[in-house]
């Protein structure tokens, strides 16, 4: 499954910013849209690299889809940071 | 359907164990779901005699939890760090490693080397540390200090 949303917040003991969501899934309308250029781009470094561009593919997508679950919070001297990919 | 309720249903239709083992285990496995050891293994007596029957789930997170006060860390007040990474990131990030130009890995040797990680890439084989993140399921590592300063670090799959 790939990622709808990031959770993200930062709090320091000045400042709070409120958690912001970020709808992931909204990046997929200019990735389908750019996708021909995309994978133009992706060829060409592939080429550049020596590596096979579906293995590189898949790689990334399997990263992509991996991500959701992952969860990161960091706490120090008062300052707080937080990442949800959900 | 889930893979272990199936595993369940198959042990109790191959007669490995009755009705009522095999609802106890499909409880167990529904509570156990938020159980910190990385995996439930259920075990069961067959009624037949047949014994020895386990169901094991595996681990979606890789949890790590440190808890370090001031004194420790040097830093104003606590410091509480709580990562948890799917295991499935762990594996694609595995392949990735896969990507690193060969040319690269002499480069990548000295570095790593230089501060003090004495690893060969070039001998580091994918399957070798899909083996690895495997193996990580059963992993816990708990440390606790006990003296002035408390510093609690876990580290776990779930």
């Amino acid at each position: 499954m790939i990622p709808n949303f990031a959770v993200i917040g930062v709090e320091t003991p000045e400042w709070h910013m409120p958690r912001l969501w970020i709808p992931l899934f909204l990046l997929w309308i200019p990735v389908i849209l750019l996708s021909p250029l995309i994978f133009l781009v992706l060829v060409g470094v592939a080429i550049a690299a020596r590596m096979t561009i579906w293995r590189v593919i898949a790689i990334f997508w399997g990263i992509l889809s991996s991500l959701p679950g992952t969860h990161v919070h960091v706490r120090a001297e008062g300052n707080q940071v937080l990442v949800r990919i959900l | 359907m889930n893979e272990n309720r199936r595993q369940i249903l198959e042990m109790l239709a191959a007669g490995k164990v009755n009705a009522d083992e095999a609802e106890r285990l499909i409880t167990a496995l529904e509570s156990g779901s938020g159980k910190t050891a990385g995996e439930f293994v259920g075990s069961v007596s067959g009624g037949n005699g047949s014994s020895g029957a386990t169901v094991k789930t595996r681990a979606k997170y890789l949890r790590v939890l440190v808890e370090a006060d001031e004194d420790m860390t040097g830093l104003k007040g606590p410091t509480t760090v709580n990562v948890r990474v799917p295991m499935q990131l762990l594996r694609a990030g595995v392949r990735l490693a896969s990507l690193i130009p060969a040319q690269a890995h002499e480069q990548l040797d000295e570095a790593l080397s230089r501060h003090g990680v004495p690893l060969t890439l070039s001998q580091i084989k994918p399957e070798n540390l899909e083996e690895l993140i495997d193996h990580l399921e059963d992993l816990t590592v708990d440390v606790d200090s006990r003296d002035e300063c408390t510093t609690k670090v876990r580290v776990y799959c779930e």
